[in-house]
């Protein structure tokens, strides 16, 4: 943030307005918040003492308040991922007090390996399923929790619930409910004389199970922010276009969906991180990885899953890093184009 | 909120912020060169005096925690000086390992940690732990007082580098009704191939029963694949490597793997558990499977309680060679490094307390772990769970691990990859086997050659 928008902040705090009340409304009235920001031209004599007073007070008010999260930030975000970039260009086994340097050989190896297909393969079908799935599925929820029903209030309750639980509870839970031996699934195939697939141990399935249980649990996220959209919609728009003859189902695509584009936006953002961050139920529900080796999780392995290649793992961080950052600019450069704020 | 910050907070704030980055400062690898150095070689110990308080980092193997408690309790009794605060590290020797090599990072490790047998070469490779022999010798234990076979596994570059503690083989476990109702002897079977004719009558046997799915089961292939297919290997002459030489695509490995998954595709009667084989044993969904003895206690007091009947053998044979074909498996205990003098001398004597005669009995008792120490006293552990006899008498059939199991980092991981592809995705045994060999390789020229000393 540089110094003309600090200037621009105080301009609106209580104290400032004292000294020209009448310009400041103005200013505020006339000036949309982004070009608030332009200098002002220097006061005369006394008057602008004071303000440079004041200025350098509330400036440093501004640092006070800011720098403690700056300085957060800086070391718990930027610097380990400085020193993952760092870590990223050695041989290095986890544990070990010494490592070589290997330049961009992580890289090369990562992406000349079977691996790399696998992995990115694996990290593709997760999270545009998961994404997408829980995206759909928690419109179609919105839109049911959206109309008059008795127990709403409850049934919204119900589906949010997953979405606050702890994910390695989740796991271990579904975990029970797919195992083939005495799970609930494989005791309900039993009754219709079915024996149960084999979820854990086929990689297909595997990844199936992953992504079934993540859905389901995100699925409550995805629906409540929906809801929140859906309610903003005004509802005279809709009574006019009813009015004017247009079927549900074109009132929900020529309406409500362009209504809702500010919303899918944000919650494709936020699922999509959050989907190629995903870590606990695949941690929990295959812990060595068979067919569900994502991004995340590979680098979780390389390191800890007793390969103990922590510069090789770092390197895969960095790729997810890479790949993470890339996807949210590219959203934010041209879906957000397409985007209506009402 | 446009009170000002009085310059005294802001200073404090900021001074409380740089404190905190000097804190997340901690050590990364340094690439000088160098590497590790060996401490325990310039130190007088008779001059040091035990620290009063370490850490022991387990994972309770075998249900132990109780026991391991009762241990520490008995060490306190016999060491009033010293204080052992026990830690879990995790439920399984992985997540342990993980806790200690990433507390590597920090200032603060655990002193005494469980090692699994694929965990203390890599440990004594890194330099994170300690040669025990001049500490054993300060303390006046010797190597001798363990089971020869035992701690022979902790030996590398002329130099011992854990003591045996929670030391386990697998076992054949099967249920006793279900091979009577086969009409086959209520016995394990002496080779493969004989449970090979027994298997499909086991299997007709219980067609109608609801839920059965298979005369065997393998055990879940993450963490038990690379161990107990071994057996099977050895049994036919082949193995995953001889020492450092990568046998797993060799002839005889080939087929003893084709033979395992046959048994699971074409001839039906065997099944790969998702989890956990003895559970599936001691639902009645499948006859017979191969754990752990550190399940032994466990498993026949759930048998009977649920008034099953379980039985317990010994590992069967192979057409090449009918013995020994049976791997040691389990932890050791191993001394922290980057500790002081004094902690690491409190470390041995505790190490060495809790392997003793008396130790050893106790945990054996509870668990079913085999008695690490030559002398411990098992007649009364016998007398009251007389299966207890098959692993003491297995010990002296077993067969030392292959290294490309227990040496190579991620070779566990990597057996369990292809073992995945072969029993469970019906995969070519040769190519996967050959691609299996060509990643071993890979492990060993690149993490293990360069740091193995001459």
């Amino acid at each position: 943030m540089g110094r003309s928008d600090i200037g621009a902040a105080t301009q609106r705090t209580p104290t400032t307005t004292r000294s020209n009340p009448a310009r400041l409304a103005t200013a505020d009235a006339v000036l949309p918040p982004g070009e608030a920001a332009l200098p002002r031209p220097p006061r005369p004599g006394l008057e602008a003492r004071r303000w440079n007073k004041r200025s350098r007070r509330d400036a440093l008010v501004f640092v006070a308040f800011a720098a403690p999260n700056v300085l957060l930030i800086l070391l718990f975000t930027y610097r380990p991922l400085i020193t993952n970039i760092y870590y990223s260009t050695l041989d290095w086994t986890l544990g070990a007090a010494s490592a070589t340097s290997v330049g961009l050989g992580n890289y090369v190896e990562f992406f000349d390996s079977p691996d790399a297909s696998a992995v990115l393969g694996v990290t593709a079908i997760f999270t545009v399923t998961t994404v997408g799935g829980a995206m759909a599925l928690g419109l179609l929820v919105a839109l049911t929790l959206n109309q008059r029903l008795k127990g709403r209030t409850f049934a919204r309750a119900v589906v949010f619930a997953p979405y606050v639980l702890s994910g390695v509870g989740v796991g271990l839970v579904w975990l029970f409910i797919f195992d083939p031996t005495y799970g609930v699934l494989s005791w309900m195939l039993r009754g219709i004389g079915q024996l149960s697939p084999q979820w854990v141990n086929d990689p297909k399935l595997a990844l199936v199970m992953v992504i079934l249980v993540y859905i389901w649990k995100n699925l409550g996220y995805c629906a409540v922010v929906y809801l929140a959209g859906l309610q903003s919609v005004p509802p005279q728009l809709l009574e006019a276009a009813s009015l004017d003859g247009a079927s549900s189902a074109r009132r929900f695509v020529s309406i409500v969906v362009p209504l809702l584009s500010p919303t899918t936006f944000f919650l494709l953002i936020t699922t999509l991180l959050s989907s190629l961050q995903a870590f606990d139920i695949i941690r929990i529900m295959t812990p060595s990885g068979n067919g569900t080796s994502t991004l995340i999780f590979d680098s979780y392995l390389q390191a800890f899953g007793s390969y103990n290649r922590a510069g090789y793992s770092a390197a895969i961080s960095v790729v997810l890093f890479l790949a993470l950052l890339i996807m949210t600019a590219v959203q934010l450069r041209f879906v957000e184009r397409k985007v209506h704020y009402s | 909120m446009s009170a000002p910050l009085s310059r005294k907070s802001f200073l404090t704030l900021t001074g409380a912020s740089l404190g905190a980055a000097a804190l997340a400062a901690c050590a990364g690898p340094s690439t000088s060169g160098g590497g590790t150095t060996d401490k325990s070689t310039s130190i007088d110990w008779s001059k040091i005096k035990p620290a009063a308080t370490i850490s022991f980092m387990s994972s309770h193997p075998g249900k132990s925690r109780e026991t391991e408690l009762k241990l520490i309790e008995a060490f306190h009794a016999a060491n009033p000086d010293i204080t052992v605060n026990l830690i879990t590290g995790g439920s399984n020797y992985e997540e342990v390992a993980q806790k200690f090599q990433t507390a590597q990072a920090g200032t603060e490790v655990p002193d005494v940690v469980v090692a699994s047998d694929v965990w203390w070469f890599r440990y004594a490779v890194s330099g994170t732990v300690l040669a025990l022999d001049e500490l054993l010798n300060a303390v006046g234990v010797s190597t001798s007082d363990y089971a020869p076979g035992l701690i022979s596994d902790y030996e590398y570059n002329n130099k011992q580098w854990a003591v045996p503690y929670a030391r386990s083989t697998p076992l054949f476990y099967f249920n006793k009704d279900h091979f009577k109702a086969a009409g086959v002897p209520e016995r394990a079977p002496a080779t493969w191939s004989e449970f090979s004719e027994w298997a499909p009558k086991i299997k007709a046997a219980q067609n109608s029963a609801s839920g059965y799915q298979n005369a065997y089961q393998y055990p879940a292939i993450a963490g038990y694949a690379g161990w107990t297919l071994q057996n099977v290997l050895w049994g036919m002459g082949g193995s995953w490597s001889k020492e450092w030489e990568i046998t797993a695509d060799a002839a005889a490995s080939v087929s003893a793997m084709q033979w395992v998954q046959d048994s699971i595709v074409k001839d039906g009667w065997a099944g790969v558990s998702s989890k956990n084989a003895i559970t599936d044993l001691q639902a009645g969904a499948v006859s017979a499977t191969i754990s752990s003895s550190a399940d032994l206690t466990a498993t026949l007091k759930a048998a009977k309680e649920a008034n099953m009947r379980i039985g317990v053998g010994f590992l069967p044979g192979g057409p090449v060679s009918a013995s020994p074909v049976c791997p040691t498996g389990g932890s050791g205990l191993v001394v922290a490094s980057k500790t002081a003098p004094e902690r690491q001398l409190a470390a041995a004597k505790f190490v060495t307390f809790v392997t003793n005669a008396q130790s050893a009995a106790t945990l054996s008792a509870a668990t079913g772990y085999m008695p690490v120490a030559k002398d411990a006293d098992i007649s009364a552990i016998v007398a009251q769970t007389p299966e207890f006899a098959t692993v003491v008498d297995q010990l002296k059939v077993t067969r030392t691990q292959d290294f490309a199991k227990t040496f190579l980092p991620g070779g566990d991981q990597e057996l369990a990859k292809a073992a995945t592809k072969i029993m469970n995705e019906k995969a070519e045994v040769k190519a996967t086997l050959s691609d299996l060999r060509a990643a071993l390789e890979t492990i060993y020229t690149k993490d293990v050659k360069p740091k193995l000393k001459s």
